[in-house]
């Protein structure tokens, strides 16, 4: 990735249509969680039983690994390991080659986002269709994914229906019931057409060799029933132990990502089709990628591998809710992308995104498995100070909240960036020491209408006594 | 040079050597995590929970009812070619001769013939009360098709097989040695109706999956004396 952060989050201000889909789709997604994780038995008794589920995993992960290779070798599969995203295009390259592969549907998958697999593929003469049906507007759009679950988000349904206006001819509508009807049509002549369905991998369960898979829509099962050859992909952390683990951590899953109490279809593969059986691939195979994960295990960002993608912590996330997926640059975006990307890409490779976070600690309290994000943030900026970054972090984070001030969408934005900037403030050190410049010249406007939200000023108030005080 | 394998397995052997990477914390007995009357109507939960996903229950009180519900299912709409699992693991006797007696075809074969049916019927396993979920594995006579390619999915099930939660569904296969997971080639666990919230998060029915899915829901005769 480039590391172009500042100017992204220039663009993505300005994007009145990205704000009001972000705006839009966030709060739902916050929403949701909340009510769905406050009708369980005991929410952060759960949280804890999902992150002790996820801490043994880790802790024995290279015996898991090995378990499930053997367990899905006996039912009749087929593990490739793959050390990075090259050798990851290159297996399925090889794969596609041995099975006459000419079309491809690919259920979600984050793992081939990390090696853009449908390029290598596609450069190959081979056809890839995305079939979940934000990853299928995405590529049909040109773009990449901007969210972890819900990859369009960064679309309104009005660009969306003009897209599929423009590329495929649907009369307009401005209903997503249309629009969704008419991709279904379309998809269905690909399921069918496909020689080989490729998915990711939420959760693979060691003791009897099986591949979870989590999705609403069917394209996921489709993809992975419907071609005679299956390919899972998965990185080397997503292996858990028992089945009781999965049931905790599927539902939370659920529950953190959308708000169901399951999601809809929830798919467990367990090799290819028997001999006895009506359908179903003939051929399955696994293939387990590193890609740098192995440098994670055994240090203090570990936990960061525990992360079961649910997307939580980007909805709950107040520099998220205003920037969207695209400005952090790379496929995981969001309070998580901003500690996997750095420890997965090299530290200095997105040098800012570490501080592209206020500190606020919203999206540890929305993490299903208690990943301590902001922890790990600061971590991550200590050991970029320790390496010699020239740009002091708190420059960058007082740039953020600076240019967002100026942009034109800062009536909605208002309340949500001022909460971000002074806890931004106060997270440095405790108080406000003073406060700066852009900050000042606000506090002489007193009739500025975009800030007229009173729990701000409650809150300033409250910080300025506090230094007065000291 | 070692392989890929090797190298990941080495270097993973390596950082978990030392000392393990989480300390390690005793495990609680599991707390499920939906919530349960002591006194849960089983029955009525999991109706209220397939209806809120957008399912529809119809409940029969004996075989007969069921067999005129699914007749009302299939001529409702105006059915012509139906895909079924083998009659032995539907639990409802004289579905083919439903089927023969509506003019129905039964069709089977390849994913493109299946493909154009108008409905398929399947049994289920078992039934999730606190997660409206329907649980189906594959195996000999139960194809993955039968509930998934065509638009209206129909599932036949007995209110005995209606367990409380997913945890108890796991704790029965565990008694069972975990067999199902190793000889079906698929286990699915459907929630209702296939959905996606992909456009600004808001939700609409009926994706790549089926667009309708209905329970045929036999009670028990226990219940009648
Ligand atoms: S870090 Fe936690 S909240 Fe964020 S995606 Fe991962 S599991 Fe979900």
């Amino acid at each position: 990735m480039k590391d172009n952060f500042s100017r992204s989050v220039i663009i993505a201000l300005n994007d009145i249509q990205l704000q009001t889909a972000l705006d839009r789709g966030t709060t739902r997604g916050v929403n949701n969680r909340i009510v769905a994780m406050g009708e369980t038995t005991d929410a952060n008794a759960l949280r804890h039983q999902a992150r002790l589920a996820r801490e043994r995993a880790l802790n024995h992960l290279p015996d898991l690994l090995q378990q499930l290779e053997r367990n899905v070798i006996a039912n009749g599969g087929h593990v490739l390991w793959a050390r990075d995203a090259a050798e990851l295009n290159q297996i399925i390259l090889d794969l596609c080659r041995k099975h006459d592969v000419r079309r491809v549907t690919k259920g979600k998958s984050m793992v081939t986002e990390e090696s853009e697999l449908n390029h290598a593929l596609e450069a190959n003469g081979i056809e890839v269709t995305e079939s979940d049906l934000g990853e299928y507007i995405v590529q049909l759009a040109g773009e990449t994914p901007s969210h972890i679950v819900f990859p369009m988000l960064h679309k309104t349904k009005e660009a969306t229906a003009q897209l599929l206006h423009d590329k495929l001819g649907m009369p307009m509508t401005d209903k997503p019931e249309d629009m969704t009807r008419f991709v279904r049509g379309v998809m269905r002549r690909k399921y069918l057409e496909a020689d080989m369905g490729i998915s990711g991998v939420n959760f693979a369960i060691a003791e009897t060799g099986t591949i979870a898979t989590v999705e609403n829509e069917g394209n996921n099962r489709l993809s992975t029933s419907t071609p005679r050859v299956y390919v899972a992909v998965m990185g080397i952390e997503k292996v858990i132990a028992t089945w009781e683990d999965y049931a905790v951590l599927v539902q939370l899953l659920a529950r953190s990502a959308t708000g169901q109490r399951l999601s809809v279809y929830n798919n467990l593969m367990s090799g290819p089709r028997r001999a006895d059986e009506p359908d179903g691939p003939d051929v399955f195979y696994l293939v387990i990628m590193d890609n740098g994960r192995s440098r994670i295990l055994g240090t203090e960002y570990a936990e960061s591998l525990a992360c079961i993608r649910c997307g939580a912590c980007l909805n709950a996330c107040p520099v998220y809710q205003n920037i969207g997926g695209h400005a952090y640059g790379w496929v995981y975006p969001g309070p998580i992308g901003s500690i996997v990307t750095p420890l997965l890409l090299g530290p200095t490779r997105a040098p800012k995104l570490p501080y592209a976070s206020s500190l606020c600690g919203a999206c540890q309290a929305a993490c299903p498995v208690e990943i301590a994000i902001p922890d790990m943030l600061l971590r991550l900026r200590r050991d970029l100070v320790q390496a010699g970054d020239p740009t002091p972090g708190w420059r960058i984070g007082m740039w953020l909240w600076a240019t967002a001030f100026k942009s034109p969408v800062l009536y909605r934005l208002g309340g949500k960036m001022a909460g971000m900037a002074t806890r931004l403030l106060a997270g440095r050190s405790g108080k406000i020491k003073s406060l700066p410049p852009p900050f000042d010249a606000w506090t002489k406007q007193r009739d500025f209408p975009a800030f007229a939200e009173s729990s701000f000023r409650e809150r300033l108030k409250r910080r300025r006594g506090k230094q007065t005080d000291a | 040079m070692p392989s890929a394998r090797e190298d990941i397995l080495s270097r993973l052997r390596r950082a978990v050597a030392q000392q393990p990477t989480f300390p390690n914390r005793p495990q609680a007995p599991y707390l499920p995590v939906t919530r349960l009357a002591p006194d849960e109507d089983l029955k009525a939960r999991f109706i209220a929970e397939v209806e809120r996903v957008k399912g529809t229950v119809h409940v029969a009180p004996d075989d007969a009812a069921a067999r005129r519900t699914l007749r009302e299912l299939l001529a409702g709409r105006n059915a012509q070619r139906v895909t079924m699992w083998d009659e032995a693991h539907i639990p409802l006797p004289g579905v083919t001769a439903l089927l023969q007696e509506l003019g129905i075809e039964r069709i089977q074969g390849s994913n493109a013939e299946v493909a154009t049916a108008d409905a398929g019927i399947t049994g289920a396993d078992w039934a999730i009360a606190t997660t409206g979920t329907l649980v189906l594995s594959s195996g000999p006579g139960k194809p993955r098709m039968a509930s998934l390619l065509p638009p209206v999915h129909i599932a036949v099930l007995t209110e005995d097989r209606i367990v409380p939660r997913l945890e108890d569904y796991i704790a029965a296969q565990r008694a069972q040695r975990l067999g199902v997971f190793r000889r079906s080639s698929n286990v699915t666990l459907i929630t209702g109706s296939s959905r996606t919230s992909d456009i600004e998060m808001h939700p609409v029915f009926g994706v790549h999956g089926p667009l309708e899915l209905h329970v045929i829901l036999i009670e028990n005769l226990s219940e009648m004396g």
